[in-house]
């Protein structure tokens, strides 16, 4: 394998800093992005309008089937409605009709039929929003209809994990099934004639929807030289670009996509920016004005992305001691009408299938299917929530049956420095594998085993409970993709810097974090910097904002950037102070020798004779993760470059008289390796608390049997709200990971992944029912505790 | 679509008096956001159910998507634009700053109008208060515990008399 200089530096990087104090790393800095949040002045797609003329609007015109042939669209009617510029179909697509993220079996326009009820059949080009809603209703479509499948049991059997016979829903595909995971591991008759007790279960999660409060919107303007500038709502602008440059027939030097704050992704910012982009920029072609295209709520719901909803059968064997000696599941995920990231999403819940344990013999089969549900795709977390629900529910449930502590058990199996991950990847010590520090700190923080034993014995009707649940998530995208990331360092003749990646800012911080990387190994401090918005004309191709990357990938690009910058002017500035270059100390707005601080130079003057001297102020930083290893027949390999450990601990309140939860307090504990931007940081392990526990209490996209959603706003799908929001504990661990910036690890993800299961853990720790799904609503909570009275 | 005819609204935003022509259709959101420029101002669902479009009119504080344009006449409307003087931040821009509230920002014109104009009427509201003039708001990115410190944190401002800080101070130049 060829070794690049740039895995030497982040190498020598984390050597430098580990362990010792840093001036701007870790630090709670201001961010670059708050002060014009504050006042209003931050600028996100829809606020561009304000500053075009003619702006035509572009309103989508969906099916009213969510399972038919298209026999005709006529729009011969919807023409001629006053306002209305232009309608276009499939028929007036200049390059290829296809918006699908990983395999091409999504058209942006319906042509043949349709296989759910977001899809889009005709656009409506109009003078402004108000005609287009009457011209929509002339638009006349004969349907053929076909068979509707809202449940992927219909599509496949869970046990038996073979296809049903059906009406297929990508007849052209020849099968409903999207990917099929697999993990074989070990000898499996023999662990099971080892083990003492075998648990097994079927889990259900639901469809989850983003929720992001700025629904997703695109704004495309027309350049000189037919070109397209689109300025979209997107976690991934070089993805959008490829897209948009596909269906227009263009080249990707002609669509130029700028990514400005966006309003909330979640992962749900990824693969609908095709689409959205790119009804934007047709209208924009065929008109030649700008034209945006801007979803409602409603459309917000039923057009893009949910986390896919998953039915699982699991079987946990174990030993009389708790060692956890054989897993075995058959992973059912409904990935509605497209595939958009379900394939990656298929194999991401399996690497992580069997938990953050150590688990010696194991049989794991994901299957990602088709149904007629809208489509699932990214969700913070990628797959990993819904199989980590299901683990850490079989985790307490098998140390009911050893009448162990659920925190014994699972101290006994996890993953340790020199252990193997079921892939049989070994975690070295520079992993930073620091999940016992994780599960100690919570244990702690909570009081656990008072708490555990004071609510184990009431006889109130609102019933207290405690639970725990571990994760692991596996850093960037692995095989899912080529792993780069990129930035640009510019440092201006005044000494200023600006900042310039494709990485995006949708609140999670991350850039900040690596503009606070840089200015520490700069020396320069974070006023100096400007964060320039994401540009795929200006910035360097960084690959996607998603699976906790910015972090990790960009900022090893920035670890190798400013070490450039640095060592280059450390050079410059020794020469005329006259002192060795590691002697030299940038500290802007001063320079000096170590040895001998009256050796001092201004900043602004060493950038002023770089450039008479033509030393070049401008740097590349450019990082490739090291190559994933995935064996596809038995699932072993290393399949992420590391991973993120964590451990959180919830107490809940259980009403059994209505069936109400609330969560008091949550304890969460992650080992990020190095906390580089404490303020994101923070965000992360809060805010994806309170997602998660959405997820675990209240939220479910519910489809009708003709595949119709019932709950398509915020006042029917519900999220939780300030009065839900529990008290949040935040500690982190930092282990240190060799191969990341300063030794820091991903995030944004991990975050939500343990937090449903520890709320469900302590629900079932309160009630003494063992629940098997969620959300746990009060009618869910209710039902099933009457079913135990009955039982009684 | 039928042809309606335009009406003449006037309306002091921030301050400034606006002379506006309307259609019956148009809500107060699409005259602020595209006829004045006040991008503070955010749609997010349309239905009255996120809270990030609401401005303090006539001393009430309401959705401006739920609002026709038409119905504004002679109102007194206040955006986030208008909290404080130029060069100047209010309290509650001050203590979002602080508290390092917010994440993505998409929702934070909503909660610091809400925020303002609960202070305005209570300098020192209780947790509960808090909670009370900020149920309703949603924000995705889960800042609740950072915005009710932030509303904490505005009413001290605002009960010791501080009610506009200069934009360097609050960034610690």
């Amino acid at each position: 394998m060829t070794t690049y200089e740039y895995y030497r530096i982040v190498e020598e990087v984390f050597e430098k800093y580990m362990g010792r104090p840093t001036v701007f790393v870790g630090k709670k800095i201001t961010k670059w992005d708050e002060v014009a949040k504050v006042t209003g002045k931050a600028l996100f797609t829809a606020d561009f309008l304000k500053l075009y003329k003619d702006v035509v609007w572009v309103h989508s015109v969906r099916t009213k089937y969510s399972h038919a042939l298209i026999k005709n669209i006529d729009v011969s009617e919807a023409v001629n409605v006053p306002g209305v510029i232009r309608v276009l179909t499939a028929r007036d697509i200049p390059g290829v009709n296809d918006v699908g993220y990983v395999i091409p079996d999504q058209p942006l326009l319906a042509e043949r039929k349709v296989r759910y009820i977001g899809d889009i059949v005709a656009l409506i080009v109009s003078k402004d929003p108000y005609s287009a809603s009457e011209a929509a209703e002339k638009v006349f479509v004969d349907y053929e209809p076909l068979p509707v499948y809202i449940d992927p049991e219909e599509i496949v059997d869970l046990m038996t994990i073979e296809e049903k016979a059906h009406s297929l829903i990508h007849d052209e595909r020849g099968s409903d099934v999207v990917a099929h995971v697999k993990i074989r591991v070990g000898d499996f008759s023999k662990a099971l004639r080892e083990a003492s007790v075998v648990v097994e279960n079927k889990y259900r999660t639901p469809m989850q929807e983003h929720a992001y409060i700025e629904p997703e919107a695109a704004l495309a303007v027309p350049e000189p030289d037919g070109g397209i500038t689109v300025i979209a709502s997107t976690q991934c602008p070089f993805d959008a670009r490829r897209a948009i440059a596909r269906v227009l027939g263009l080249t990707q030097n002609k669509v130029r996509v700028i990514a400005p704050f966006i309003g909330g992704g979640f992962g749900g910012k990824e693969d609908v920016v095709n689409e959205v982009g790119a009804k934007a920029a047709l209208a924009t072609y065929y008109t030649g004005r700008p034209a945006i295209a801007l979803h409602t709520r409603e459309e917000s719901f039923i057009g893009h992305s949910k986390r896919h909803p998953m039915t699982a059968w699991y079987r946990h064997a174990a030993k009389k001691t708790g060692e956890i000696v054989l897993v075995e599941a058959n992973i059912l995920l409904d990935t509605g009408a497209y595939a958009s990231l379900g394939p990656f999403v298929a194999w991401r819940a399996t690497v992580h299938s069997v938990g953050p344990y150590k688990v010696p013999n194991a049989r794991i089969d994901t299957l990602a299917v088709y149904t007629n549900t809208v489509y699932s795709g990214a969700f913070r977390g990628f797959g990993n929530p819904q199989v980590h629900f299901a683990v850490e529910r079989q985790m307490d449930i098998l140390a009911e049956e050893l009448s162990m502590d659920p925190v014994e058990l699972r101290l006994k199996n996890i993953l340790r420095a020199g252990d193997r991950t079921i892939h049989g990847q070994l975690l070295s010590v520079g992993h930073g594998v620091g999940l016992e520090d994780c599960v100690r700190r919570v244990i702690e923080l909570s009081n656990w085993y008072e708490k555990r034993r004071l609510y184990s014995n009431q006889n109130e009707p609102v019933k207290r409970g405690i639970g725990i649940a571990l994760m692991w998530h596996g850093n960037s995208i692995g095989v899912e993709g080529a792993d780069y990331s990129s930035v640009s360092i510019i440092i201006n003749r005044d000494g200023t810097i600006t900042f310039r990646t494709g990485l995006t800012e949708m609140g999670q911080g991350s850039l900040w974090g690596l503009v606070l990387i840089a200015a520490e190994i700069l020396g320069v401090p974070p006023s100096y910097f400007r964060v320039e918005i994401p540009d795929t004309s200006s910035a360097p191709d960084s690959g996607p904002t998603v699976a906790s990357r910015s972090t990790v990938m960009g900022g090893n690009a920035t670890v190798v950037a400013a070490y450039k910058l640095k060592k280059r002017l450390s050079e410059l500035a020794g020469s005329f102070l006259n002192c060795d270059p590691s002697d030299v100390v940038i500290e802007a707005p001063k320079v000096y020798c170590r040895e001998d601080p009256s050796k001092e130079v201004m900043w602004r003057e060493v950038v002023e004779e770089a450039l008479w001297l033509g030393v070049p102020l401008q740097e590349y930083g450019f990082y490739r993760a090291t190559r994933a290893e995935w064996h596809e027949e038995t699932g072993t390999g290393a399949p992420y470059i590391t991973y993120t450990f964590g451990a959180v601990v919830s107490e809940v309140a259980v009403d059994t008289e209505t069936g109400q939860v609330w969560v008091e307090r949550a304890y969460t504990a992650y080992d990020i390796g190095r906390v580089i931007n404490p303020i994101g940081a923070e965000f992360h392990a809060v805010g994806g608390y309170v997602q998660g526990m959405g997820y675990a209490l209240m939220e479910e996209v519910v489809h009708s049997k003709e595949g119709c959603v019932y709950n398509n706003n915020l006042s029917t799908y519900y999220i939780p709200t300030i009065r839900d929001a529990p008290q949040i504990a935040v500690a982190f661990i930092e282990s240190g990971y060799r191969q990341g910036p300063l030794g820091a690890k991903g995030l944004g993800e991990p975050s939500i992944v343990a937090v449903a299961p520890s709320i469900a853990n302590a629900v079932s720790h309160a009630t003494g029912v063992q629940f098997t799904e969620i959300p746990l609503t009060p009618h869910r909570v209710f039902i099933e505790l009457e079913k135990r009275k009955r039982r009684l | 679509m039928a042809e309606y005819r335009d009406y003449v609204v006037k309306l002091t935003v921030n301050g400034v008096t606006y002379i506006v022509s309307v259609k019956p259709y148009e809500r107060l959101i699409d005259v602020l956001r595209y006829k004045l420029g006040l991008t503070s101002v955010k749609e997010g669902c349309g239905r009255g159910e996120c809270g990030a479009c609401v401005v303090i009119l006539n001393g009430k504080v309401v959705p401006s998507c739920l609002t026709l344009a038409i119905r504004t006449n002679g109102a007194e409307v206040q955006t986030l634009e208008g909290l404080a003087p130029e060069g100047k931040l209010h309290a509650v821009q001050k203590a979002l700053i602080e508290v390092h509230g917010i994440q993505c920002g998409f929702c934070i014109p909503g909660f610091a109008i809400a925020i303002k104009h609960l202070v305005d009427n209570n300098s020192n509201p209780t947790d509960e208060e808090i909670k009370e003039a900020l149920d309703g708001y949603l924000c995705r990115c889960g800042s609740y515990s950072m915005l009710i410190e932030a509303a904490r944190l505005t009413a001290k401002y605002v009960s010791e008399g501080r009610r506009y800080f200069d934009l360097r101070e609050c960034l610690g130049e």
